[in-house]
């Protein structure tokens, strides 16, 4: 374990603040919860010092110094609300100002915008500009999502320092000197990195946009839930924007633990999976030949009724199951107990693999393969994928539960199509109905991550919360719920599928997540070990 | 008598006051007065009172708050960008925006724009959140409609030319010099 840092004791406005010695004194007095306007500084890059906005008064030192550019050390008195900065501060304001286009009614930063916020709280109040404002290019297409406004550019270089620092791609620069200073991309290269879309996050006015975002809903009418990326198994901390029941867009929160503050691009753009039109939205059942929707009691019955069919013919043996890593922890165990009181052996969990990269990226392309493996759901080095397959070749199993559509990324399309036609049994729960799904008896549409509440765990075992952040339509079972149903319906009972009393469950089971308890999981999740 | 109760001298009832029925035939004489003085005035083809909406129209006063409207370019596009700050500052919700890019230089527009009047208050927050004198509060009070979805306006409804907006956008200048 790391030495604890020396604190050092330092006087802000005549509070005394105890901070680590050798850090910025920016970040001390931002720790101590003071408002220090600043645009250059971020927590998670080098120092730059060019919005010179941060500026206090120094004890013993002859000019106003950049809070983020000095150490923090003993005996440091700082004054920020000396006439001196407010007026500097007042100054640095309304050079920033002097060339800022008059865009904020179609600046999709405008609400969370901080030139905004702070020229209401620290600018002047009228502008003393004679000249016409500069005119520079608008709307510049720099990447594949990315757009940029050299008019509204305030040069910070948070998203160059971004570039060179984090995802190690050299795209942005600023070109020219002194006034006539823009930030652009080198030439012939695009901002097309796997992370592009966050120095729209970092830049603190509406220079970099992302296209995704660009004119779609103004940040206010946004609420925001925090929640977990479902994209890969690294388990990114984010927050969901949502407006009208939709999903606007994903920010990344900061998580230090698992993503700092970032988040890559093919993360970011997954909810679009939440209101695709493709989407199954109804459970179907086989009738005649095709699938016809029915009611979700209705669609309980047939699989129930199905499952317990084809376990008298060929008994228990007969029937496996493919788990799902989309599934929350909770989902999971329910999963695992419906199979266990149906007596499954043969199970397999399939996982879609893709990139991964050092930073973020990982191959897993779910969020909770690890948490189904700690259930103890799938045995072996690919989640007995194989073994299942084989089970269902030789004619052991005819009957297959599949969760999930990550099966058919995995497997070879050909072997799966010859094997799923084979079976006697096939019930499926999708997002979206594929062709080598259309021969299930029963299908039942799967909920997102976005759509329910539970935990997930990452690659590395640490237990994540996730928050409804759009509701389903009325009626709607989510994975949970229909698994909970399925076991009511095969145990003649009535239970209710919540998440408090599946986690007293999963300590009384002595399961890996005993440990853990639900309710002190907070913002940032626990390790499992 | 218990403590603090205060016998206050009232005047007499009058007799006037206490009858209803003098009372229903004092007012029925002012208007009957009324009736009878436009008669004889009407069949002397001398000044006339009424006003015969809706043939006769009374010019209102350009502080009048009517329903909001969308001001019309005299490109025949609408001044509005879709800021959304009308829909925020829109007590009743009745507003709803959805925004589009175009490749003006104005580079966002409202592709839908929806006020539904059955719900409108006339308040004029939208028109004082704008920054754009895009939309303002018209003349225009005749809003009925048979159907709910009637009351629904699109943006195609609510355009009115600037030139027929004019004396109230020199109204609100006039409001916002000082």
């Amino acid at each position: 374990m790391a030495e604890a840092p020396k604190l050092a004791k330092i006087t802000v406005d005549g509070r005394v603040i105890e901070a680590p010695a050798g850090i910025p004194l920016l970040q001390a007095m931002l720790d101590a919860e003071l408002d220090i306007p600043h645009y250059c500084y971020h927590p998670k890059l080098t120092i730059d010092g060019s919005c010179r906005l941060c500026q206090v008064k120094i004890e013993g030192m002859p000019k106003l110094q950049i809070s983020c550019n000095t150490q923090v050390r003993d005996g440091l008195v700082v004054s920020t609300q000396d006439p001196e900065v407010a007026l500097a501060r007042r100054g640095v304001m309304e050079l920033l100002l002097l060339n800022h286009p008059l865009d904020c009614p179609i600046c999709d930063k405008a609400g969370e915008c901080w030139l905004q916020n702070f020229s209401m709280r620290f600018g002047s109040k009228i502008s003393r500009g004679l000249e016409p404002r500069r005119k520079r290019q608008k709307r510049i297409d720099i990447g594949e999502r990315m757009l940029l406004d050299q008019e509204r550019c305030i040069l910070c270089r948070r998203c160059v320092r971004f570039c060179r620092e984090v995802s190690k791609t050299y795209e942005l620069g600023t070109f020219r000197l002194g006034d006539r200073t823009v930030l652009d991309i080198y030439a012939g290269r695009r901002l097309d990195n796997d992370y592009s879309m966050c120095t729209a996050d970092i830049c603190p006015v509406g220079a970099l946009e992302t296209k995704d975002f660009h004119h779609k809903v103004r940040v206010w009418f946004l609420e925001e839930v925090g929640s977990v990326c479902s994209g890969c198994a690294n388990g990114c901390n984010i927050h969901i924007s949502t407006y009208k029941n939709r999903i606007w867009r994903l920010t990344p929160r900061r998580n230090d633990a698992v993503n700092e503050t970032w988040m890559c691009d093919a993360g970011r753009l997954t909810y679009k999976a939440v209101a695709d039109p493709q989407r199954l939205r109804i459970p179907l059942v086989a009738a005649n030949g095709t699938l016809a929707p029915v009611d979700w009691p209705a669609a309980i019955a047939a699989a129930a009724s199905a499952m317990g069919d084809l376990q008298k013919q060929h008994g228990a043996a007969a029937l496996g199951a493919i788990a799902s890593p989309h599934l929350s922890n909770e989902e999971s165990y329910c999963f695992g107990r419906l199979l266990a009181a149906l007596g499954v052996e043969h199970r397999a969990m399939a996982v879609r693999r893709g990139k991964a990269d050092d930073l973020l990226i990982k191959a897993e392309k779910a969020a909770n393969a690890r948490g189904v493996r700690e259930l103890g759901l799938v045995r072996g080095a690919d989640d007995g994928v194989e073994e299942l397959l084989q089970a269902c070749e030789r004619g052991v199993v005819r009957g297959l539960y599949v969760c999930g559509d990550d099966l058919l990324a995995a497997v070879d399309r050909e072997r799966l199509a010859r094997i799923l036609g084979g079976l006697e049994l096939l019930i499926v729960q999708v997002t979206t109905l594929e062709d080598a799904f259309k021969s299930a008896q029963v299908v039942f549409p799967t909920t997102m991550l976005a759509e329910k509440d539970g935990t997930v765990t990452n690659h590395a075992g640490r237990v994540q919360r996730i928050e409804q952040a759009v509701r389903p339509p009325d009626g709607w079972l989510t994975d949970g719920a229909i698994f909970t149903a399925l076991l009511n319906h095969l145990q003649s009972r009535e239970e209710k599928f919540a998440v408090p009393e599946i986690w007293r469950a999963l300590e009384q089971d002595g399961t890996a997540f005993a440990r853990i308890r639900f309710a002190e999981l907070g913002a940032y999740g626990a390790p499992l070990a | 008598m218990a403590i603090g109760v205060v016998t206050v001298k009232r005047p007499p009832e009058r007799w006037s006051s206490s009858q209803p029925y003098f009372a229903i035939l004092k007012g029925l004489g002012v208007s009957i007065r009324h009736f009878l003085h436009n008669l004889l005035l009407f069949a002397r083809g001398q000044q006339d009172f009424t006003v015969h909406f809706p043939e006769q129209r009374l010019v209102q006063p350009p502080a009048m708050r009517g329903m909001p409207v969308l001001v019309q370019m005299d490109n025949g596009k609408e001044r509005c960008v879709a800021c959304g700050m009308c829909e925020w500052a829109c007590p009743t919700n009745c507003i709803s925006i959805f925004p589009a890019e175009t490749n003006d230089e104005v580079e966002r527009y409202p592709e839908v724009f929806d006020i539904d009047m059955s719900r409108c208050m006339f308040c004029g927050f939208c028109e004082e959140a704008c920054p754009e004198e895009a939309i303002v509060m018209s003349r225009q009070i005749e809003i009925a409609s048979y159907s709910r979805r009637g009351s629904l306006w699109h943006k195609q409804d609510l355009l009115v030319p600037v030139a027929e907006l004019k004396t109230r956008l020199d109204h609100l200048r006039r409001q916002y010099e000082h």
